[in-house]
């Protein structure tokens, strides 16, 4: 028979190796979705680099293209785990997300450059926010995001979308393998 | 009172327990990613899966993916239960005897 103290340990034990597969799971299954968006990203600003004046048009695909893509992941990983990671409340939270930004922007009157930044921030805050509560990696991914967006607003110049190509695609992507190994 | 499980109270089979009951019924862990989660080696893994395979609370399913063999172990419903009650007693434990 154990005591109390060892009883608690185990129980202690329990909830650690608990957090740790919930985590793991969690990470499995986002990274999936950030990977793809990464690339989707990458693929918007430099299409919008090549192409400026449909910058509105191209990031309006892309997003079509990203909801689409997230059911797709969202039912391959359903089959596979039994979790399902995107379902219509998850997307009625994305929309009321993206109402409040474009709500955002309209209102204050962001240039081209503005808006990029913003919503790469405004993505990463999301990011940061979830990461205080389901891992470290979602935090450490936003912050640093949204740090090297705002050197890129500063320092770089004309080559602007393609530094977010790079930074916000590339570090979604990256990201997304990191928590795939973690 | 039933006393507490045997098999699941050693400390490494205790932690393949409670990884495996995390996940949803019918829901297995690869062996590497069992191996990570537990902090165990390859040797003293196998063999405390094999301890609980042969108690029937977990059943290990050997597969090819691609050319790489894949050991997937899932926590049977007989090994859930064990868990539950398990878990249970450590609990009862506590109650009765609260820690200084």
């Amino acid at each position: 028979m154990i005591d109390s103290r060892q009883a608690s340990e185990a129980l202690a034990d329990i909830r650690e190796i608990a957090h740790r597969v919930r985590q793991s799971r969690i990470y499995n299954l986002a990274s999936l979705l950030m990977i793809m968006w990464g690339a989707l990203v990458f693929i918007a600003n430099a299409a919008s680099f090549g192409w400026p004046r449909h910058a509105g048009y191209i990031w309006i695909a892309i997003n079509v293209v990203g909801l689409a893509g997230s059911f797709v992941v969202s039912a391959f990983t359903h089959s596979r785990t039994g979790v399902r990671t995107f379902d219509l409340r998850t997307l009625m939270a994305f929309l009321l997300f993206f109402a409040f930004g474009l709500a955002t922007c309209m209102l204050a009157h962001f240039g081209p450059r503005e808006l990029g930044v913003f919503w790469a921030i405004y993505f990463m805050l999301f990011y940061t926010i979830a990461g205080l509560w389901v891992g470290f990696a979602f935090v450490v991914i936003g912050v640093g995001i949204s740090a090297l967006t705002l050197i890129g607003y500063f320092l770089a110049g004309n080559w602007f979308e393609p530094w977010m190509a790079i930074v916000n695609g590339g570090g979604l992507v990256l990201g997304g393998l990191w928590m795939r190994r973690e | 009172m039933a006393g507490l499980d045997d098999i699941i109270h050693q400390p490494l089979r205790l932690r393949i327990m409670a990884a495996l009951n995390a996940l949803p019924p019918g829901t297995g862990l690869e062996f590497a990613r069992l191996k990570k989660l537990t902090g165990a080696t390859d040797g003293n893994l196998g063999a405390h899966i094999e301890t609980l395979s042969k108690a029937g609370y977990v059943a290990v399913d050997k597969a090819f993916v691609g050319k790489k063999p894949q050991t997937t172990v899932t926590a049977t419903a007989a090994g859930r239960g064990a868990f539950a009650r398990h878990v249970a007693m450590l609990q009862e434990i506590i109650a009765a005897q609260p820690p200084e």
